[in-house]
């Protein structure tokens, strides 16, 4: 009997090794990346162009990073930058040179080996671009490259950010003298080291890439090709990806993620984002020039409320300019919430104790915008403030925002480096960024102090207490109204594997693989 | 006045069309706000960039001096360069120009296929309950708006039962272009053809009371044969005008069908150039759309003039 019975206990471990070892290896299968197949990623923008050096649009830059690569890269986190075409870095004479060594054998798609004269010819190229974004190298004097692997930065001054402007895909590296072509007809068809190369593009309709063989991560990419659709209806989006026609839809509405979550076959992923929205508050406009006045607005905002309603529970009401995956975020920077009797309070300190009118800037069919307007009349009408909307389209919104053709608007960022420099210069200097403090004219002297000397503190340290005091600062001025944090969102078919998309908005496609 | 000499001149007539439309679109495009380097340059447009960016395109110059070149270049059979792509607007006109032709002519045949035999049904079989059904379809097709009857045609067609056809897209050779293109001319249909069927219907009873078509009748003559020659031949000139009509107005109305379908045609090159502010596709297309507007009425004229031998070439 007993015998019996060990033998059954025996023969039920057996079964349940055998199980789990079954299930180990389905796992192990699974997670095991196989060769080819192709995606179809369709979203609501054609791409612009390749030419990374003057391109600002999202759907071109995306792109152009699977073709063209920098020397260090952004890590996962979007907060630090690895290294990527080079291997290491040494830095000298006094934090203002910058010496690479480049990773050895990397060649690009054409066969050429990539050298320290490839990467001179175009950093030295993206800075010059004065209509792009050349303004964030400004900090280099110049470079010099005294052997094929080799690459030596000089800059004009000491600069904090310097590794994470040369992660910008801006600064992605191309062969010498454009491979022997020119400028434009080198873009049409840009050469680079990266994952994929050019197949081919229908301008208006489609992008095709095709894996490089040449790549240097051994093994890498995975997909046989990667095809860019523009496809603008979204419905019409979630019902490829549905029928398999696309493998991946980029930013469904909010109002379906629950929806694509619970549909079988698709997988609907919030990727943390850098995307920060903002209530802008132009101080042109006397009453909101009044500390106390923007202070009200700041509190009178319901964020909960905008959160639930208009992002359907998908985001967070935000407490700084800086959103929480850029380097030196403070999570304590004090950013006012959502208390009417704090805003009523601020009010009747200002010099508009009755209150005022003013008007909102919507972007016509602009579904977030118009919802979070309603959301914010009511608010504003609690502490006497008469919002009216005007509509335009987004367009004509855009340009007036910009040109500060307006009193209350709507606008967004997302960080293109993993450093808060380039945002904290466009929303808080108002005269080094170019753009009147993110369009809205504040100007405090101690916050563009304490930015310029964040710029040259190269100990983290010491920079991170000065990004402190700055984020806790603005807050406390409520130059623009911090409104949401939202996610990067992607449906994609479940038999996608690796598809990551970084808080900047890039994604890595040499991982992605079809299961 | 011969058919030729005719159509000589109705093409001829073209030429100050298209220029008038093309002039107007240029200054009312330039009458809208927004800016097209602001557009471009995104969330990093600063005063300096903008500029340095209007003055590479020429915007930056006086509106009569844009003008002028403008129309020099039209001379030259020049459309412009596109603001956001940087190609030749004309060549992005003529890529899009064959998918949007294809829903216009798809959906036209598809309406006259859907029409003749409904207006038929329902004209022989007056206030019977097949009229009855007949006369409901355009209650119902009018109804509901393109846009949600393409959703809804995808839904069960494109995904369930069986993926019979594809969820948008143009396909590729003829054949694809047929299955790819049956949805869209289909949602097409169901728009116009309800105002054919009432327009035919409505000739064809007119038609019926004939005094011809007693004599046909009286002749012996089958009823099938007093239908397709008597009947319906004279019946279908005033629905072909309808038609004519309805086609012109689709010219320009194809791009909420293009949209929900992913095709790639001239009415979503056109929402996008007035987005981006892409001043010389927006005239590009404008100047396309009228073209084509001038010669669908011209087809029809010259269609009626082949049905009703009454009409005359002057």
């Amino acid at each position: 009997m007993t015998t019996a019975r060990s033998r059954l206990l025996f023969l039920a471990f057996l079964m349940a090794l055998f199980a789990l070892g079954a299930a180990a290896a389905l796992a192990a299968r699974a997670a095991t990346p196989k060769h080819g197949g192709s995606i179809t990623i369709a979203r609501i923008e054609d791409s612009q162009s390749f030419d990374k050096t003057n391109v600002f649009q999202n759907e071109s830059i995306w792109l152009a990073e699977q073709i063209m690569e920098p020397l260090y890269t952004v890590t996962p986190d979007g907060k630090h930058v690895k290294p990527w075409l080079a291997t290491s870095y040494k830095v000298s004479n006094g934090g203002k040179t910058y010496t690479f060594k480049l990773r050895p054998g990397v060649k690009f798609s054409n066969g050429k080996t990539m050298t320290s004269a490839d990467v001179k010819f175009s950093i030295d190229d993206a800075r010059v671009q004065s209509k792009g974004w050349g303004y964030l190298d400004a900090a280099i004097k110049n470079i010099t490259a005294p052997n094929p692997s080799t690459v030596v930065f000089n800059l004009k001054y000491q600069w904090a950010p310097f590794l994470a402007d040369i992660a910008l895909f801006a600064n992605g590296i191309i062969p010498n003298k454009f491979n022997g072509e020119s400028r434009a007809s080198f873009y049409k068809h840009p050469i680079g080291t990266g994952p994929f190369m050019w197949d081919k593009r229908v301008v208006g309709q489609s992008v095709t890439f095709k894996r490089n063989p040449l790549y240097w991560q051994k093994g890498k990419p995975y997909l046989d090709s990667v095809t860019w659709k523009f496809v603008t209806d979204e419905n019409t989006r979630e019902l490829q990806l549905r029928g398999n026609q696309i493998q991946v839809d980029e930013f469904p509405p909010f109002n379906s993620i629950s929806k694509l979550q619970n549909t079988p076959g698709v997988t609907m992923t919030l990727f943390p984002s850098t995307r920060t929205d903002y209530l802008d508050m132009n101080e042109k406009y006397p009453p909101l020039a009044d500390r106390h006045v923007r202070r009200a607005i700041s509190y009178a905002v319901d964020r909960q409320a905008i959160v639930k309603s208009v992002l359907f529970g998908h985001g967070k009401p935000a407490n700084s300019f800086l959103p929480p995956q850029v380097p030196f975020y403070d999570p304590e920077a004090g950013g006012l919430q959502y208390d009417i009797s704090k805003a009523k309070a601020e009010m009747a300190k200002s010099k508009y104790p009755k209150g005022f009118k003013a008007t909102l800037l919507v972007g016509a069919g602009a579904q977030v915008e118009a919802a979070m307007g309603q959301i914010l009349q009511n608010s504003l009408k609690q502490i006497g403030i008469d919002v009216t909307f005007k509509q335009e389209d987004t367009s004509t919104e855009f340009q007036d925002i910009q040109k500060q053709n307006y009193q209350l608007g709507f606008s967004y960022w997302t960080m293109d480096i993993a450093d808060p420099d380039e945002l904290v210069t466009f929303a808080v200097d108002i005269k080094g960024g170019g753009a009147h403090s993110f369009f809205t004219e504040y100007n405090n002297p101690t916050v563009v102090s304490l930015s310029h000397q964040a710029q040259r503190e190269t100990n983290p340290v010491k920079r991170a207490q000065l990004y402190n005091k700055l984020q806790r600062i603005a807050a406390g001025d409520a130059f623009l109204g911090f409104l949401y944090y939202s996610p990067f969102r992607y449906a994609y078919s479940s038999k996608l594997h690796g598809f990551f998309v970084y808080p900047l908005g890039n994604y890595h496609l040499e991982d992605a693989w079809l299961g | 006045m011969s058919l030729t000499g005719y159509i000589a001149r109705r093409l001829l007539h073209l030429v100050p069309v298209a220029l008038g439309v093309t002039i107007l679109c240029f200054f009312l495009i330039h009458l809208v706000p927004g800016d097209p380097a602001r557009t471009i340059l995104g969330n990093q447009a600063t005063d300096q960039r903008v500029a340095l960016l209007r003055h590479t395109w020429g915007l930056d110059r006086p509106l009569p001096v844009q003008y002028e070149k403008f129309l020099a270049r039209i001379a030259h059979g020049d459309l412009g360069t596109s603001l956001f792509y940087n190609v030749s607007a004309g060549h992005l006109v003529l890529e899009r120009l064959p998918v949007t032709l294809w829903l216009i002519a798809f959906g036209t045949l598809l309406s006259v296929a859907i029409a003749v035999p409904l207006a038929l049904t329902a004209a022989t079989h007056r206030d019977k309950p097949s009229d009855h059904a007949v006369r409901a379809v355009p209650l119902v097709g009018l109804g509901f708006p393109p846009f949600w009857i393409g959703i809804v045609l995808l839904l069960v067609f494109g995904l369930h039962l069986g993926r019979l056809f594809p969820v948008g897209g143009y396909g590729s050779g003829f054949f694809g272009h047929v299955h790819s293109m049956f949805l869209p001319a289909l949602t097409v249909a169901f728009a116009i053809s309800p105002i054919l069927i009432r327009s035919l219907r409505a000739s064809l009873l007119e038609v019926f009371e004939s005094d011809y078509i007693t004599t046909a009748r009286s002749k012996g003559l089958p009823e099938r044969r007093v239908l397709a020659h008597h009947a319906l031949r004279n019946a279908v000139v005033s629905t072909v005008t309808v038609l004519g009509v309805n086609v012109g107005y689709l010219v320009g109305g194809t791009l909420v069908i293009e949209a929900v379908y992913a095709l790639p045609g001239l009415g979503q090159l056109m929402i996008n150039a007035i987005n981006q502010r892409d001043f010389p596709v927006v005239q590009a297309v404008t100047l396309a759309f009228a073209v084509m507007v001038v010669l669908v009425y011209l087809l029809t004229d010259v269609a009626h003039a082949l049905l009703d031998p009454r009409v005359r070439f002057d």
